[in-house]
């Protein structure tokens, strides 16, 4: 038993925070109207893939590093931290879906250019109306000369613009299987919608007779498999920016002077950051563990990562919603970035399934237990 | 990183479960010498052990059905007695510790006082020289388990002529002593067998029992009351212990009250919580047995897990809208568990009020996290920098 990260951890973690302030600037976004692709989204790419970043959890048969998912949120966190605009979340998911649905043959392809650092994905599953159930109404595949041709739309596809293959999950004969398409073939068209986190970069994905090769798996897991690390995903990324937003919202405090005194001095001001700093805690720990149980496929990780999830994106809710607060009015302009964090935490929210929905998949789980 | 618990073959289970099956229905005495009752503290006292055999022996000893002495008298085992491991005499280790660990000897706390509990500086019971003994005088209120302690560990000031933190003293007193009188307080759940008052007149403390050095006590009491509020960092309805969400969710779920969609989310809010709280306060043991030092956490946790617990208790109530309303066990199912006092949900709620204001009130903690872990400004105390007389003749005056 060893809850403590160990040094390893710690320095993974800090070579990405030392390489992560260094190399992020969010000033380009803080004027209206601008967007990732102003504030270094493919130069800090290509950055990332130069340090390996996309195939850390790749396993090293298929020539990644095969850590595991305690290094990936030593990543995860300080990306969630700086609000690093990259599309390594696409990429990670594309990654998870052709880990969970490909052929040996598919994998050793398909996960080796990620690892080589010569392609960069994306997971185009959702439907218009943000169901990720099974089978999907909006996307369809049909067989066709020896291979299939996707039609329809997906929505809410984070990193589409910028990836070279899509993973799209559609319904071939009434069952959800899983496809690869090339972004640049006839037939694909990316569209930008207006998403309201504006450090992220999300799409519609239209397809009309798309080629596509279908990944071989028909398991009813496969999106389990990734949803799971994608939870992960997004509740690292809001555990370490509830952290950063808590840590501003600090230094404000003790800096601005109101009534002869530092605001941080008021309780009404202390009492606020002492409640958001004991979600942190408990949001980071939840993180922690859910990462461990995904790394040894604990029989709790389904049940870890939605816990994870749900509190961890609330907390950070809470904290950018404080920080604001905290700033007062002069917190709530386009020119100040934390309305980037505020954007970030209730787009995590939402993104994969709301704290709500996740409490009932808890829920569920603990049913199931006891039964 | 490792989530994983010591194996049900650890050779130091297998090797408490003998002793156990040797010793089916052990006296405090032949746990204490076995090194049991504090197994944390260095020999001859304990086993020097770390924290996962801590674990260890606290699931042994519920496995056993053995109440373990950190419950049965915690202030001696978990909050006060390890004082006088650092503070105390050769003499005062040799004459108070046995007896505590033991059992045969239960202690109390005596810090609150009438005119102030979260200003415990501010403390106005007074010990005065006088030979080879200290004249006590004073009041002292919210003293759990005063009534059946035969120690207490009280805070009295010994000097006014400073500031109100420098002159306070720590004394370990026979609450047998001629002049102490204590009083039961009936507590807003009915029941009589927690809170005290005691009272002191003229009661004559041989100067032997001072902790440490006078001057001490305010350090030594801050000390105590970092390790107990650590101790509260666990996912229990009160004071950390007692029925988690676990039981909870397991008891609505099983009554089939847990379908009622105005209960059903917020069980599953609880729950998470809970597990956050657990895995906290497992990462605090982690971290001590890796050796980093027992910093402030322990205030976050107690600061997380007081209102979580009257969440908890709440929405045990809840669950049985009017029915819970009556005195009664409750029709809540509870696992078969020993909870000592709080093995109902009913008494858990309606003591559960006292889990914010006991061991630093909610917005004592707060402070304490926002000034100490956050490093935002202190409060203001006016009285803190003057002498103790002086700071009282002004309060006298505006008065």
């Amino acid at each position: 038993m060893d809850f403590t990260l160990s040094d390893d951890h710690l320095a993974l973690r800090d070579s990405a925070r030392t390489f992560l302030d260094k190399e992020v600037d969010l000033h380009p976004v803080l004027k209206p109207g601008s967007s990732v692709a102003d504030a270094g989204y493919d130069r800090l790419w290509k950055q990332i893939v130069d340090l390996g970043w996309p195939g850390v959890v790749i396993p090293e048969t298929y020539g990644g590093l095969g850590l595991d998912y305690l290094d990936l949120v030593m990543i995860i966190g300080e990306m969630g931290r700086t609000l690093a605009p990259a599309p390594l979340f696409g990429t990670l998911a594309g990654v998870w879906a052709i880990q969970a649905a490909g052929s040996e043959d598919q994998k050793t392809e398909l996960l080796g250019a990620v690892a080589g650092g010569t392609s960069t994905l994306a997971l185009a599953i959702a439907d218009a109306n943000g169901s990720y159930d099974a089978p999907g109404r909006d996307a369809r595949a049909t067989a066709a000369d020896g291979g299939y041709r996707l039609s329809g739309a997906k929505s809410f596809v984070v990193d589409a613009a910028a990836a070279d293959k899509i993973v799209v999950a559609a319904a071939l004969d009434g069952q959800r299987r899983y496809f690869v398409v090339d972004a640049k073939a006839s037939g694909v068209r990316v569209e930008l919608v207006d998403w309201r986190d504006v450090t992220r970069q999300v799409a519609t994905v239209h397809l009309d007779s798309a080629p596509a090769t279908l990944l071989s798996g028909t398991s009813e897991d496969i999106w389990p498999f990734v949803r799971d690390r994608l939870y992960l995903v997004l509740a690292a990324e809001s555990s370490e920016g509830a952290k950063a937003v808590l840590a501003d919202a600090v230094a404000y405090a003790k800096d601005r002077v109101a009534f002869g005194r530092p605001i941080g001095a008021f309780q009404a001001i202390k009492h606020q950051l002492a409640e958001i700093a004991g979600q942190v805690e408990c949001a980071v720990v939840g993180v922690q563990y859910a990462a461990w149980a995904l790394s040894e496929g604990d029989p709790r990780a389904s049940l870890a990562a939605a816990m994870a999830q749900s509190y961890a994106s609330e907390a950070y809710r809470d904290a950018t919603h404080r920080n604001i607060q905290v700033f007062g009015a002069i917190g709530f302009t386009w020119e100040m970035k934390n309305h980037l964090f505020y954007k970030r935490a209730r787009c995590n929210a939402e993104l994969l399934g709301s704290p709500a929905r996740l409490r009932e998949e808890v829920m569920q789980f603990l049913e199931r237990e006891a039964a | 990183m490792d989530f994983n618990f010591p194996a049900d073959d650890d050779p130091r289970r297998v090797e408490l479960r003998q002793w156990f099956q040797d010793h089916p229905k052990p006296t405090g005495r032949q746990i204490a010498e076995r090194g049991l009752a504090a197994p944390n503290w260095p020999a001859p006292w304990g086993l020097a052990a770390d924290a996962e055999m801590m674990m260890i022996i606290e699931e042994e000893f519920a496995r056993a059905g053995v109440r373990h002495p950190s419950v049965m008298n915690a202030i001696a085992v978990n909050q006060c007695g390890q004082s006088l491991l650092t503070w105390g005499t050769e003499a005062q280790r040799e004459r108070l510790l046995p007896s505590a660990l033991a059992c045969e000897d239960k202690w109390c706390m005596l810090f609150s006082e009438p005119s102030g509990g979260s200003d415990l500086g501010n403390a106005r019971t007074t010990a005065r020289r006088e030979g080879d003994h200290y004249i006590v005088n004073g009041q002292k209120i919210w003293n759990s388990l005063a009534h059946v302690a035969q120690i207490g560990v009280l805070v009295a000031r010994t000097d006014s002529t400073v500031p109100k933190h420098q002159g306070l003293s720590q004394f370990i007193v026979d609450m047998n002593t001629p002049g102490i009188t204590v009083r039961p307080i009936i507590d807003m759940s009915g029941e009589e067998n927690e809170y005290n008052e005691v009272f002191f007149e003229d009661v004559r403390i041989p100067a032997d029992r001072l902790l440490g050095k006078e001057g001490d006590g305010w350090r030594i009491t801050m000390e105590q009351l970092q390790t107990e509020r650590q101790h509260m960092t666990k996912p229990g309805a009160v004071w950390g212990a007692g029925p988690t969400a676990r039981e909870l969710v397991s008891g609505l779920i099983e009554s089939g009250r847990i379908q009622d969609p105005l209960i059903r989310d917020e069980a599953a809010k609880l729950y998470i919580e809970g597990e956050m709280l657990r895995l906290l306060s497992l990462r605090n043991l982690s971290n001590k047995i890796n050796g980093k030092p027992a910093g402030l956490e322990g205030n976050i946790g107690k600061m997380v897990s007081s209102p979580h617990g009257q969440r908890m208790t709440d929405l045990a109530k809840r669950s049985q809208g009017v029915a819970g309303m009556l005195k009664d066990d409750d029709v809540l199912p509870l696992p078969d568990k020993d909870f000592g006092l709080f093995s109902n949900w009913d008494y858990a709620y309606w003591f559960s009020p006292a889990t914010t204001l006991g061991v630093g009130t909610q917005e004592i903690l707060k402070n304490t996290v926002a000034e100490r872990v956050l490093g935002l400004p202190r409060d203001t105390d006016p009285s803190a920098r003057i002498p103790f007389n002086e700071a009282a003749a002004a309060r006298t005056k505006a008065a």
